[in-house]
C-alpha cells in the first residue's frame, strides 16, 4: 500500500520537493548574506539598550529595499499559499478523482482492506502535507529570526516585523502545519461530497480561503490569552484628534513590540467608552489650549493584548485546533468511504 | 458549436456570475456608502486648496471606521487572483481534458471543423475571462473613484491610494484584461501540451504567478523609460542616516512624489556616482555635535536622484501593458491552434 500511494502521489511530491528544495536555496544564500550584515552592524556583541536599539535599526535599514525585503514577502505568501495549494492538488483529486474515473471499483475490490487503503493514503499524504508546510515555515522562520529579533530590539513600531501581527502569525511556527491538516482534509471532503476532481479543487481553494480570511478577524481574538492594561491620553501623546458633525473623537495608537494589540478603547474616567461633544477649545482655538482641555477629560486608553511571550502558546492553540479539525474531517471520509458502495 | 460550448462551460460560467454579482454587491452597499460620506465631508463641493485638503482629509479620516478598507483591498486581492483562477479553472482543463478523457476523438471527429471547434471554444471562453475581468476592474474604478480624488487633494503620497503604485496598477483600468487574456491562453496552451489536466492546472498557476510576480519587479519600468529628477540633500531633509562598519555612510532622503511611482531613489555625489560613503569625520567621532556632523554632510553636496512614472503616464501604461498581454496570449492561441491541427486522432 505504501508503494501503491508512493506511486501514485510520485509527481506532486516530486514537484514540492523541487521547489521546496530550490526555495532553501534561495533562502540558505541570502541567509548567509543577513547573518553577515547582522555582524557587521554590530547587533550581536552590542552592550546597552541604546547602542543596541541603534546596531538593530542599522541592521534593519541596510535590509530596506534590498533583494531580502522581496525575499521576506515572498516566503510569508509562499508559506500561506502552500496550504490551500497542498489542499487543492493534493487533498481534492485523491478521493474524487477515484470516483470520477471509476476506478474505485477497482481500489477498493483488492485484497487489500478499504481501511487499509484508507489509512496509508490519507494518513501518508497527510503527513506529507504537514511535514511540506511545517519544513517551509521552520526555513522561512530561521532565515527571518534575525530580522524578528533586531525588530524587538529596535522597538520597531512596523507591524511587518511583528511575529505576532495578524499578517505574519499564521506564517510563523507550527500554524501552517495545522493549516496544511485542515486544507488537505477539507480537499478529501469535498472530493468525496462533490465526486469531480475540478469542481472540488474549487471548492477547497474557496472554503480554505474564506476560513484563512476570517479567522484572524473573528476567531483568532477570542483564542487568545490577553491582558489589559489602562494608559493615560494627555494633549501630549494623543495620535487622533477629531472633530466632526458635533462627535469628539480622540485615541491615542498604543504598540507592543513584538506583541499584538487585539483592541483599543477610549475610556472615561469612570471606565465607560468615551463619546461626547467636541470640547469649546478644540472647535474653535489654538492647538495648546485644546491639549489643555484634553487633559482636564482624564481621559486613558483601554488596550487589550497579547504579549510577545504569548506567542508560542497562541501557535499551539491555533495549530490544535486545525489538526483537530482535520482529524475530525478524515475521520468522516474515512468512515463514508469504508460505506461507499461499489456499484 | 456556441451550444456546445455554453453546455460545456455553464457549470463554470455560473459559478464565476454568482461570485462576481455577490461581489458586485457588496462593493454597491459601500460604494454607495462613500459617495454619500463623500458628499458629506464637502470635498465635492469645497473652493480653495486648503479647504478642500481639509475636507479631503476629513473623509479619509472616516474611512476606516466604515469597513471600507477590507472591502478595498479584498477587492484588489480579487481582481488580481481572478486571472490566475480563470486560467487554471477554465483554461487548462480545455483541451487536456479532451486529450485525458479521450473525448477529443468524438469532438474533432464532426462535422464541424477542428479549427471551428478550437476558434468559437477559445473565442467564447476567453472573451467570459476577459469580460469578467473588465467588470471587476470597472467597478472596482467606479467605487474607489472618491477615494483616489480625496488623496489627491489631500496631497497623499501612500502607496496604497496611488493608482500607479506597483500594489495597485495591476488591479486598475484595463490591464486585467490583458492578464485574463494571458493566463486563460496560457492554461490552454498548458493543457494541450502536458495533456492532463491536473498537472496543466498546477503548471499554468506556477508560471502565471511567476509572471506576474517578475513583471512589476523588473519589466514595467521598462515599457516607458521613467523620468529623472535631482533633490538636494540638506541635514534637513535627510530620512536616514546610518554608518556601517566605520566605513560605510548612508545618507538618505525619501523623495514624495504624490500620484507618481518612484521607481528607484538613489543617493549620488556631486560628479554623479552612487555614495555610499566614507563616514566624514565630524560623523564618525563620538564627541562631536550633531550640528557638526550636519554640517559636514552639508558639504559633501549630495543630491537624491530618483527615477518616476508620473500619474500621467497612468493611461499610456495601461494601454501598453494590456498590449503586450493580448498579443501574447493571440501568440499562444496561434500555437494551440497549430498544435491541435496536427495532432492526430489515433
Amino acid at each position: 500500500m505504501i508503494w501503491l500511494t508512493w506511486r501514485q502521489f510520485r509527481a506532486q511530491s516530486i514537484a514540492a520537493g523541487a521547489f521546496v528544495v530550490a526555495f532553501g536555496v534561495v533562502l540558505l544564500v541570502s541567509g548567509i548574506k543577513i547573518a553577515h550584515a547582522y555582524s557587521s552592524a554590530g547587533v550581536p556583541g552590542c552592550h546597552g539598550a541604546g547602542a543596541c536599539a541603534n546596531a538593530a535599526t542599522t541592521f534593519i535599514d541596510q535590509l530596506r529595499g534590498s533583494s531580502t525585503e522581496l525575499i521576506y514577502y515572498t516566503g510569508i505568501v509562499i508559506v500561506y499559499l502552500a496550504p490551500a495549494l497542498m489542499g487543492m492538488f493534493w487533498g481534492a483529486p485523491l478521493v474524487a478523482r477515484e470516483l470520477e474515473t471509476g476506478t474505485f471499483r477497482l481500489a477498493w475490490n483488492q485484497s487489500v482492506s478499504r481501511t487499509r487503503w484508507v489509512v496509508a493514503k490519507l494518513g501518508l499524504i497527510w503527513l506529507a502535507a504537514m511535514a511540506t508546510a511545517g519544513l517551509l515555515s521552520l526555513v522561512t522562520g530561521s532565515w527571518a529570526s534575525p530580522i524578528f529579533r533586531a525588530g524587538q530590539l529596535a522597538g520597531s513600531d512596523s507591524v511587518s516585523l511583528d511575529r505576532l501581527a495578524p499578517q505574519l502569525f499564521g506564517a510563523q511556527g507550527i500554524a501552517p502545519i495545522g493549516y496544511a491538516a485542515f486544507a488537505f482534509a477539507l480537499g478529501v471532503a469535498a472530493g468525496v461530497f462533490i465526486r469531480h476532481t475540478i469542481p472540488a479543487m474549487a471548492v477547497t481553494l474557496v472554503g480554505f480561503g474564506l476560513v484563512q480570511l476570517a479567522w484572524p478577524s473573528w476567531v483568532r481574538p477570542h483564542l487568545a490569552p490577553q491582558l489589559r492594561q489602562y494608559l493615560p491620553i494627555t494633549g501630549a501623546n494623543v495620535n487622533e484628534l477629531v472633530v466632526e458633525n458635533n462627535q469628539f473623537i480622540v485615541r491615542r495608537t498604543i504598540f507592543k513590540p513584538g506583541g499584538w494589540v487585539v483592541s483599543n478603547q477610549t475610556v472615561n474616567p469612570a471606565g465607560r467608552p468615551f463619546g461626547g461633544a467636541p470640547l469649546q477649545a478644540c472647535v474653535s482655538g489654538p492647538q495648546s489650549a485644546c491639549n489643555a482641555a484634553v487633559n482636564t477629560l482624564h481621559l486613558r486608553t483601554l488596550i487589550s493584548y497579547v504579549p510577545a511571550r504569548g506567542f508560542w502558546e497562541l501557535q499551539w492553540i491555533e495549530a490544535g485546533i486545525f489538526v483537530v479539525l482535520a482529524a475530525a474531517l478524515t475521520a468522516f471520509c474515512a468512515w463514508w468511504i469504508r460505506n461507499r458502495q461499489l456499484t | 458549436m456556441m451550444w456546445l460550448t455554453w453546455r460545456q462551460f455553464r457549470a463554470q460560467g455560473i459559478v464565476a456570475a454568482a461570485l462576481a454579482v455577490a461581489l458586485g454587491v457588496v462593493l454597491l452597499i459601500t460604494g454607495l456608502n462613500l459617495a454619500h460620506l463623500n458628499s458629506d465631508s464637502g470635498v465635492a463641493t469645497c473652493h480653495g486648496a486648503r479647504a478642500c485638503a481639509t475636507a479631503a482629509n476629513a473623509f479619509i479620516n472616516q474611512l476606516p471606521g466604515t469597513g471600507s478598507v477590507p472591502v478595498f483591498f479584498g477587492t484588489i486581492a480579487v481582481i488580481y487572483l481572478a486571472p490566475a483562477l480563470m486560467g487554471i479553472f477554465w483554461g487548462a482543463p480545455l483541451v487536456a481534458r479532451e486529450l485525458e478523457t479521450g473525448t477529443f476523438r468524438l469532438a474533432w471527429n464532426q462535422s464541424v471543423s477542428r479549427a471551428r471547434w478550437l476558434v468559437v471554444k477559445l473565442g467564447v471562453v476567453g472573451l467570459a475571462a476577459m469580460a469578467t475581468a473588465g467588470l471587476l476592474s470597472l467597478f472596482l474604478g467606479w467605487w474607489e473613484s472618491p477615494i483616489f480624488r480625496a488623496a489627491a487633494l489631500a496631497g497623499s503620497d501612500s502607496a496604497a491610494v496611488t493608482r500607479i503604485s506597483p500594489q495597485l496598477f495591476g488591479a486598475q483600468g484595463i490591464a486585467p484584461i490583458g492578464y485574463a487574456a494571458f493566463a486563460f491562453a496560457l492554461g490552454v496552451t498548458a493543457g494541450a501540451l502536458i495533456r492532463r489536466t491536473i498537472p496543466a492546472m498546477a503548471v499554468t498557476l506556477a508560471a502565471f504567478g511567476l509572471v506576474q510576480a517578475a513583471w512589476p519587479l523588473w519589466i514595467r519600468s521598462h515599457l516607458i523609460t521613467p523620468l529623472r529628477e535631482y533633490f538636494a540633500i540638506t541635514p534637513a531633509n535627510v530620512n536616514e542616516l546610518a554608518i556601517i562598519n566605520n566605513t560605510q555612510m548612508i545618507v538618505r532622503h525619501d523623495v514624495e512624489k504624490p500620484g507618481a511611482w518612484v521607481v528607484s531613489d538613489q543617493t549620488v555625489s556631486p560628479s554623479g556616482h552612487l555614495f555610499s560613503g566614507p563616514p566624514t569625520h565630524a560623523c564618525l567621532s563620538a564627541n562631536a555635535s550633531p550640528n557638526a556632523c550636519n554640517a559636514s554632510i552639508a558639504a559633501l553636496h549630495l543630491r537624491a536622484l530618483i527615477s518616476y512614472e508620473p500619474a500621467s503616464r497612468f493611461w499610456p501604461l495601461q494601454w501598453t501593458e494590456t498590449g503586450i498581454f493580448v498579443v501574447l496570449a493571440m501568440a499562444l492561441a496561434a500555437f494551440c491552434a497549430w498544435r491541435i491541427g496536427k495532432r492526430r486522432l489515433a
